[in-house]
């Protein structure tokens, strides 16, 4: 969708839509915005409108927002790995998760 | 939690405009489920708070519901998708791992997952390829350059560490998939496969060899020579020497990262010349201590 869907979608101004592209806060595809932006606009607009944040603010929280989802998502890939391994594995993994040492003879 | 909007956003029936918006920011920070991404009660609560907020904020519905001509049901709960419900998707082009690149290292076997999501969709890293690289036994422990071929016909020099180690990774930045648009290309990786040696074995940064000796040097002692990975040296085998004796050779074994090195095991064995010899069964037979000495003694026959 365009910038003017976008603004349908959303009911917030264009211009203000364009300034938060400017800002890379919303990074359009070919001048295409996704299902994810628009739900990232709006939480653009909960954070600036409803929590008070200011622009630095908003800056700061969608940076380590970002990083939060990277990181939810790495642990996510890495939790699938390890539910695929035999169940020996995710044990050896669990304990040495919780600090625990695997006993061994001798 | 009650469904009294006054309640929800624990405010008196009294309070003003400003103390209704300062209590429902407070609420809100706390519950907004994109600030929550792993919280699956938040979004409930959130819709709650943002219902009587809507109601409480607004001064005619506010009125309304003070003088009970409407209830809190009313208010309208409103629907609208979230961004923690997108944020998760591969195409995603904000997500990015920068914030634990260092979790794993540059060797390390995980660095691609914690690396893949350090991606934007215009301008992406171009992927890695993976190789295997075989290289003789000694070529780990003191080091080599290995001129390699990639496939695309170009071939460059590969500088294998001194001490590498069985399944280390060697990262050879930009020579893997080329990016898009301005995207730097991604790495090649190469697996290093050692080949085994004829008579060295490697554990861990020490080496161990079985160092065959004559009957001669095992009963009298003396100098022998030993190959090490880095050339031979001299040891004195100690008199009275038996077969399955182990002599350390300190710091001739593998280099280590912190510029020192392991140790050689040198494990001797007793080895007697090929064919009989008349003087050695004249000797043996004569030689009284060696009818009573029974090295079998221990296994009970």
């Amino acid at each position: 969708m365009f910038i003017h869907e976008l603004h349908v979608r959303t009911q917030i101004e264009t211009e203000i839509l364009s300034a938060w592209v400017e800002a890379s806060w919303l990074v359009p595809l070919q001048k295409e915005f996704s299902e994810a932006d628009v739900a990232r606009a709006q939480l653009i607009r909960d954070l600036k409108d409803d929590l008070g944040v200011n622009d630095d603010g908003v800056e700061v929280i969608l940076n380590l927002l970002d990083q939060i989802h990277g990181l939810r998502q790495s642990l996510g890939d890495l939790m699938d790995a390890v539910r695929g391994q035999p169940k020996e594995v995710q044990h050896r993994i669990a304990a040495a998760l919780r600090g625990t040492k695997t006993l061994e003879e001798g | 939690m009650s469904d009294n909007p006054y309640e929800v956003l624990g405010v008196k029936p009294a309070a003003t405009a400003d103390e209704i918006q300062k209590a429902y920011r407070q609420l809100a920070k706390k519950l907004h489920p994109d600030l929550n991404p792993g919280n699956v009660q938040a979004e409930e609560k959130f819709k709650k708070v943002g219902a009587a907020y809507g109601l409480l904020s607004d001064p005619e519905k506010r009125g309304k519901f003070d003088r009970g001509e409407i209830d809190a049901l009313g208010a309208e709960r409103q629907q609208r998708p979230f961004y923690r419900d997108y944020a998760g998707g591969r195409e995603q082009p904000y997500t990015t791992g920068e914030g634990f690149a260092d979790f794993a290292g540059e060797d390390d076997i995980f660095a691609e997952l914690f690396r893949r999501s350090a991606q934007r969709r215009a301008n992406m890293l171009g992927g890695d390829i993976h190789y295997r690289l075989p290289v003789e036994f000694l070529e780990a422990v003191n080091g080599a350059t290995k001129r390699i071929g990639l496939p695309d016909g170009s071939s460059l020099d590969l500088k294998v560490p001194a001490g590498a180690r069985e399944g280390q990774i060697l990262r050879l930045k930009g020579k893997g998939m080329p990016g898009t648009g301005s995207g730097p290309p991604g790495d090649a990786l190469a697996e290093i496969g050692i080949r085994p040696h004829r008579f060295f074995t490697r554990d861990g940064d020490d080496i161990r060899v079985e160092l065959p000796i004559t009957l001669r040097e095992a009963v009298l002692g003396g100098p022998v020579s030993v190959p090490t990975p880095s050339g031979p040296v001299t040891m004195t085998v100690p008199k009275g020497a038996n077969s399955g004796t182990v002599l350390r050779l300190k710091g001739k074994g593998v280099p280590r990262a912190d510029g020192g090195r392991g140790d050689q095991y040198v494990s001797l064995k007793l080895v007697l010349p090929h064919g009989t010899d008349a003087e050695l069964e004249t000797f043996a037979r004569s030689w009284s201590a060696g009818q009573a000495h029974n090295p079998r003694q221990g296994m009970e026959v």
